[in-house]
């Protein structure tokens, strides 16, 4: 994973202090499973910060408390760029960049959509939505969980919850897929990218022009809600709208699709976690909870440095990049006991998997109501699995949200 | 035992009500815990779970007060 020195690492700059070790990590390679949370782990408990020649350079810290204090804090980290390899980004991502206190009127025009009520309004129809595709695969004996299964079902549940037709999960998914395999930061994937940025504002234009000049919003339809909103007294705008509409469809799609395959991965392993909460399905939140600490899809997150700051002993500069290691944190044997086991009851987990602070996931409701949905109703149909494939499953780098790239899963179809 | 959530922490992540749902809830609109900024008593048969909640709390927001 330490690349070689290459043009894409910087000189380390003078100031970084003879406490903080110095790394050339570029995380963006695809890698076997387990690699990146195993790099984290090493990280961490080799010191709490690093230095990372990786690009122009960026401050990366490794432990929970720190990386807690690094979402806590706005004020001293921005949110103005979220890739500590690219401090100057080309997009924008409202909310998501927008810091305090601006930030916190775009959360109130948001927060409801994603709320637990409105989760709860949607659940029964995700449940259907689930079923139709758990049973259309059982016939089968077998899939690609990530193809077949963890792409479409959050696709499916996000555009419905939003109002537009879940069957374009089908013009979706590829877009999707695109952007972030450009994202992760593969310089011969950017145009990819940009295509695919291209392509998901275009359907948010024509959803919108579908829906400019009617009297009153439409029921149940985010496009139409936005169009009829008001920030500081002015209609948010067709520009803003399409920047809210792309992001929360990068944020919210691949995702809860990445952390699916983690999760179906282990159930697939891990017959006797199966059958107990085949048993015991109201311990489904809570094993939910437990892949998102332990096989967190955020391997960092990046944030850029407002004001000169000591933080814990290295000396940032206004306009540095920090790297908050998630994925280190979430393993911190310092917050949790058995940080490398799945323990499928854990209490008290209080892990940083949906980030912290203001920008806290927008989606983590839906987030979870889509796996608990989809772990209930594949155990129903498809009790027995196991992953069909001798040869190691590989992850998606680091620079974006981790993601098994493929998971074969095969099982027995009854006669 | 009491508990409080501090309102300027708390971030809506929801684990509290959804671990303690006897005795927390959300308010309808946001998904914050409803009793942000106030102190409650916490019944005895609530205490386990309780203390999971603000265990489990990202950001630290609920603070309990031991009788």
């Amino acid at each position: 994973m330490t690349s070689t020195a290459t043009g894409d690492h910087t000189d380390v700059p003078e100031r970084v202090p003879s406490g903080c070790p110095v790394i050339h990590l570029d995380a963006s390679p695809p890698l076997e499973v387990g690699s990146h949370w195993h790099k984290a782990n090493e990280l961490r408990e080799a010191s709490p910060t690093f230095f990372n020649t990786h690009a122009q350079g960026y401050w990366v810290f490794t432990r929970y408390d720190e990386v807690r204090e690094m979402y806590q804090h706005p004020e001293i980290f921005s949110s103005e760029s979220i890739t500590p390899w690219e401090p100057e980004p080309a997009y924008r991502f409202v909310p998501t960049q927008i810091d305090p206190p601006e930030h916190a009127k775009f959360r109130q025009l948001l927060s409801r959509w994603f709320s637990p009520n409105a989760v709860n309004r949607i659940t029964p129809e995700a449940h259907e939505l689930a079923r139709r595709l758990v049973t259309d695969l059982a016939a089968r004996g077998e899939c690609d969980f990530v193809a077949d299964f963890a792409m479409r079902l959050p696709t499916e549940v996000f555009l419905t919850i939003i109002g537009v037709p879940h069957a374009d999960a089908d013009l979706f998914v590829p877009w999707v897929e695109d952007f972030f395999a450009g994202f992760g930061g593969d310089l011969e994937q950017q145009q990819a990218m940009v295509d695919a940025l291209g392509g998901i504002r275009q359907y948010w234009v024509d959803v919108l022009e579908a829906r400019r000049g009617e009297a009153t919003p439409r029921e149940n339809d985010f496009a139409s809600y936005l169009l009829h909103s008001t920030i500081d007294g002015e209609p948010v705008g067709d520009d803003l709208i399409l920047d809210i509409l792309t992001v929360l469809v990068l944020a919210g799609l691949d995702t809860t699709r990445g952390q699916l395959g983690y999760l179906f991965r282990h159930l697939a392993e891990n017959p006797a976690d199966r059958r107990r909460l085949i048993a015991e399905p109201e311990l489904i939140p809570s094993a939910v909870e437990e892949s998102l600490r332990l096989y967190t899809i955020i391997f960092g997150d990046g944030r850029k440095v407002a004001q000169d700051t000591d933080f814990h002993g290295c000396p940032l500069r206004k306009g540095d990049m920090v790297y908050g290691l998630v994925s280190g944190a979430n393993r911190d044997p310092r917050m949790y006991d058995l940080p490398d086991e799945f323990v499928l009851d854990r209490k008290a987990n209080n892990h940083l998997g949906f980030a912290g602070g203001p920008h806290r996931c927008l989606g983590s409701h839906l987030a979870r109501r889509v796996m608990q949905v989809a772990v209930e109703e594949w155990l129903r149909v498809i009790p027995d699995f196991e992953v069909a494939t001798d040869q190691p499953l590989m992850e998606r780098g680091g620079g974006a949200m981790m993601t098994l790239l493929s998971l074969p899963l095969r099982w027995e179809v009854p006669a | 035992m009491k508990l409080t959530v501090h309102a300027d922490k708390c971030r809506g992540h929801g684990l509290c009500y959804s671990i303690a749902p006897g005795l927390l809830e959300d308010d309808d609109d946001e998904g914050y815990v409803s009793i942000r900024g106030q102190v409650i008593d916490v019944p005895l048969d609530q205490v386990d779970a309780i203390r999971n909640a603000a265990a489990s709390c990202p950001e630290g927001a609920i603070e309990l007060i031991e009788d």
